[in-house]
C-alpha cells in the first residue's frame, strides 16, 4: 500500500511530529508510513482521513503487489 | 493501541539501572568462576544436590549460599522485563508491532545462536553458554527492539 501522507502533511503545513501529536501517535509511526514501512490500521487511517477531512482513498492506495 | 499486558512508562528507567548493575556484576562474577563468599546466609533450598559428603542433600533444606548469583540473575530478569515490557513515552500500534517483531526475531536468533553452540562447543565452556542463555532471549529481544526505534526515527534515508 502506497500513500500521499507526504504530500497532505505539505498542503496542511505540517511536519511529522505535528501530525504525530495531532493524531495521538508516535512520530516513528508517522515516518514509517511516509516510507511504505508499515502499513496503518483501519482506525488509524480513518483518523488520518478525517484530519484532512477527505476519504481514505484519496490518501491510502493499493500498489500491484497488494 | 490498548494491550493488557505492559507496564507503565515510568518503570523503564528503573529497568534499565536494575537490568544494567545485573549485566555488570554478572559479567565480573562470570569472570571470577562464579566464586564469591559475598552475601553468604542461610537459604531454604526446595531442592539441593550439591557437594558429595553433604548432609543437606534433598528437599527442603536450610542451606548456606552465597545469593550473589540468585541477585544478578533476579537483577537481569526483573530489569529485562520491566525495559522490555514497558509502554514506550508514546505507545501506538506500530510500536506494538515493533515490538512482537523483535520478539520473534530474538527467539529465532536466540536459538540459531544456541543450536551453532551445541554443535561447536564442548567440555566447561558449554555451561557458561547454558548460563548466558537464560538471559539471550530477552536480551536480544530488548536489543532489537531498541535499534529497530532508534532505525524507524531516523528521519529520510
Amino acid at each position: 500500500m502506497t500513500n500521499s501522507l507526504k504530500v497532505q502533511r505539505a498542503i496542511h503545513d505540517m511536519t511529522q511530529a505535528d501530525l504525530a501529536e495531532k493524531i495521538g501517535v508516535s512520530r516513528q509511526s508517522i515516518n514509517a508510513m511516509e516510507k511504505n514501512k508499515y502499513v496503518p490500521s483501519t482506525v488509524l487511517a480513518l483518523k488520518i482521513a478525517k484530519l484532512f477531512n477527505q476519504p481514505v482513498e484519496a490518501i491510502f492506495f493499493l500498489d500491484e503487489t497488494d | 493501541m490498548k494491550t493488557n499486558y505492559l507496564l507503565p512508562y515510568k518503570y523503564k528507567t528503573f529497568g534499565w539501572i536494575l537490568l544494567l548493575i545485573g549485566i555488570i556484576v554478572g559479567f565480573s562474577l562470570v569472570l571470577t568462576d562464579y566464586e564469591s563468599d559475598f552475601l553468604n546466609v542461610k537459604v531454604l533450598a526446595i531442592f539441593n544436590d550439591d557437594g558429595i559428603f553433604n548432609d543437606h542433600k534433598g528437599f527442603f533444606k536450610i542451606i548456606n549460599n552465597s545469593i550473589l548469583d540468585e541477585l544478578v540473575a533476579i537483577a537481569i530478569i526483573i530489569g529485562g522485563l520491566l525495559v522490555g515490557f514497558s509502554k514506550e513515552k508514546i505507545e501506538d500500534e506500530f510500536i506494538y508491532k515493533l515490538r512482537k517483531d523483535s520478539l520473534v526475531w530474538a527467539i529465532i536468533f536466540n536459538y540459531m545462536v544456541l543450536l551453532v553452540t551445541v554443535i561447536f562447543v564442548y567440555g566447561f565452556t558449554f555451561f557458561d553458554v547454558l548460563v548466558f542463555n537464560m538471559f539471550t532471549p530477552l536480551l536480544f529481544f530488548i536489543i532489537r527492539f531498541n535499534f529497530l526505534k532508534i532505525k524507524s526515527s531516523r528521519h529520510d534515508e
